[in-house]
């Protein structure tokens, strides 16, 4: 077939959709933030109304070989509340904007998550077994008259059902000014970096109420700012490392060893604009939504509004690698401008050995663009191919002219259906890609 | 002139997206405002050039005249510095303190003709002759005068919706002003017959679509 998937012809089939089937979705339903942890058996969700449900993986059975553990639901847990500004007169939102796990260290899971305002770290952990024989305490917790006691016994575990307990740990708030969009922990594990639109923060996990703030661009006249802050992460392996990308389409990388405050970036990375593709809405489209190194830390890979594009570290003035992800769409930017879909922030991902990209369109579509063989494919998240080890089929927009049979023209495409939010996990090819309100989880086929 | 239309039309949507903006859950969103402030600006510059070009017999160009939406960075910073404002660190109390003489400038760098207005101090009396109407910021004043220019913004009704009766926020009066200004432009009153008709806008007399312009770019400024 022409078409095969991106990445060394894999197959993608359906595995599992979680979330609720009807068409009228609850706004607190609305997932925000996607994340497998490092090992790939958790998989985290965020949503809209600020809870945090995290999946996990089944352990393989080595019968039923033809696929891999299901995802199911591990741990519900509220992590943000809708707050009160007092002072500005301004509700806070609970969405969580982003989830970050740390790597695991003992039996417990630990995980990062944020609204606009505050942090809070997260103890994931499990209990199946619970004392019982207490001297004083009845098993229901009652206290025993003391007097009645005669004996002496050893409290001994006994087994009991599986309860995950979610509890926070550390609260990190009152730091930033305007609305956090970006948090990622270090390679040293013990800091992490928060983001909002003018300034960085750094933090160290054991620490609640002091920060650092490593990166300030706020204007000293308000009234000359033209840029802010839009997305910013740790390098991988150089806990000293990390870069901001910018509404201008600029990424600024930064060496906490250079100084305190690192207004200064180390490098600018930024393409000259094509004057051929300047439009009215060029500046809003040049807007940089997410910003993720490679698994290697050689390479970062950033994502506008119409495009991917990858980058060398070494080199600054261009990308290494450019791909469009519905370049279709730069002929509709004004229509995309009054129903407001051209401020979307898409997120993308990196496949475990850096060799596949992915990112989210509209209409439920997902692409994905293998690196070596140049390849490109369009999938849709959709309840209609629901039948598990169903493979996908290629999907393609027709742009103008004659639509070939089985092509979606531009105009047909859904925009109310957007996919913001994809995640791959660390080792294997199973993605999960989330649509408004559900969550699709696939994987390649398994022979 | 189709340009023409579709700026005013762009910039009218914008400064509806800021107002809309500000009453959502969780506060002015600063990259979202930045965002709208640019589209604006480059509507704005798109509207004047397109202005002049249709004036072009009448006056003479400034040498540098960009024929894209491109600025020249004193306006630009100007522009950003105009609708750049909210971080809700130093609200205005009133939003009628802006600056207003930049866009005067601006304007009559364009089109020579027209009066200047340099003074940066508001007057406080009415100055409803004919030529400032448009260019002073005397509260009454503007808000009476904007009645009778309801008519001239046939065109950029259609797509919009009316804004809420009710305004919340830290600025109450902007949103007042904002929503007084934008029902009349958006809902134009069957009542009032438009004052000119849409093809005027090539003639000299096109003062009430440059008026309104101005209106605009100045709710943009007290925002």
């Amino acid at each position: 077939m022409a078409e095969s998937g991106g990445g060394n012809d894999i197959q993608w089939c359906f595995s599992q959709v979680k979330g609720a089937v009807d068409d009228d979705v609850a706004e607190a339903d609305i997932i925000s933030t996607v994340e497998f942890n490092h090992s790939g058996e958790l998989l985290a969700t965020g949503d809209k109304g600020g809870r945090v449900v995290i999946f996990q993986q089944e352990q393989e059975n080595k019968i039923q070989s033809h696929s891999r553990g299901e995802y199911n639901v591990y741990s519900t847990f509220q992590s943000h509340e809708p707050e009160f500004d007092y002072l500005k007169s301004l509700e806070i939102e609970e969405k969580i904007n982003k989830i970050r796990w740390l790597p695991q260290k003992n039996a417990a899971q630990f995980l990062l998550s944020t609204n606009d305002k505050t942090i809070k770290l997260w103890k994931i952990s499990e209990r199946d077994k619970r004392p019982e024989g207490y001297n004083l305490k009845e098993e229901d917790g009652r206290y025993r008259d003391p007097t009645t006691v005669t004996t002496l016994r050893v409290p001994v575990f006994r087994p009991m059902d599986l309860m995950v307990e979610a509890s926070p740990r550390r609260i990190f708030a009152n730091a930033h000014t305007y609305h956090i969009n970006s948090i990622s922990i270090n390679s040293d594990y013990e800091t992490y970096l928060s983001a909002d639109d003018l300034r960085i923060n750094l933090w160290h996990l054991e620490i609640t109420d002091r920060s650092f703030n490593i990166v300030d661009i706020k204007p000293a006249n308000m009234e000359e700012l033209t840029e802010v802050i839009t997305a910013a992460e740790f390098h991988p392996n150089s806990c000293n490392t990390f870069v901001y990308s910018s509404s201008k389409g600029t990424i600024r990388l930064c060496d906490m060893r250079a100084s305190a405050l690192c207004d200064r970036h180390s490098k600018l990375f930024e393409e000259p604009e094509d004057p051929s593709n300047r439009s009215f809405f060029s500046e809003i489209i040049s807007s940089i939504s997410d910003v993720k190194f490679s698994h290697s830390g050689r390479y970062m890979m950033t994502r506008d509004y119409l495009s991917v594009k990858i980058w060398d570290l070494n080199m600054e003035n261009r990308p290494v690698e450019t791909y469009q992800v519905h370049e279709y769409l730069r002929s509709k930017l004004c229509s995309l401008y009054e129903n407001d879909c051209i401020f979307d922030k898409f997120e993308c991902c990196w496949n475990g050995s850096d060799s596949v990209v992915m990112t989210g369109s509209y209409n439920n579509f997902f692409r994905m663009f293998d690196r070596n063989t140049k390849r490109d494919i369009t999938l849709e998240a959709s309840r209609e191919n629901n039948k598990p080890r169903t493979v996908l089929k290629p999907r393609k927009v027709c742009a103008s002219g004659k639509r070939k049979k089985d092509e979606i023209s531009v105009d047909s495409l859904d925009f109310n259906k957007k996919i913001l939010h994809t995640a791959w996990h660390p080792k294997e090819n199973i993605i999960a890609v989330a649509t408004t309100n559900n969550l699709y989880i696939f994987q390649d086929k398994v022979n | 002139m189709e340009v023409q239309k579709e700026a005013q039309r762009i910039m009218t949507l914008s400064v509806w997206k800021m107002y809309h903006s500000r009453m959502q859950r969780g506060g002015l969103r600063l990259h979202r405002s930045l965002q709208l402030s640019l589209v604006m600006r480059s509507a704005r510059e798109l509207y004047l050039s397109a202005k002049v070009e249709a004036l072009e017999p009448e006056v003479s160009l400034p040498p540098a005249l960009p024929s894209d939406p491109r600025l020249h960075p004193p306006r630009e910073a100007e522009s950003t510095a105009e609708t750049a404002t909210p971080d809700g660190e130093h609200p205005s109390p009133e939003p009628m303190d802006t600056q207003e003489a930049p866009t005067a400038e601006e304007t009559s760098a364009y089109c020579g003709p027209r009066p200047a207005k340099v003074s940066r101090k508001r007057r406080s009396s009415s100055l409803s002759d004919g030529g400032d109407a448009g260019l002073v910021p005397s509260k009454k004043a503007r808000l009476e005068e904007k009645e009778e220019e309801e008519g001239a913004s046939s065109e950029v009704a259609d797509c919009l919706q009316p804004p809420p009766a009710q305004a919340e926020g830290a600025f109450p009066n902007l949103a007042r002003v904002l929503q007084r200004r934008f029902s009349g432009l958006l809902n134009c009153s069957p009542a009032a017959p438009p004052t000119a008709p849409p093809a005027c806008e090539a003639k000299p007399a096109c003062r009430p679509a440059d008026s309104m312009l101005n209106v605009l770019v100045r709710a943009v400024v007290a925002f």
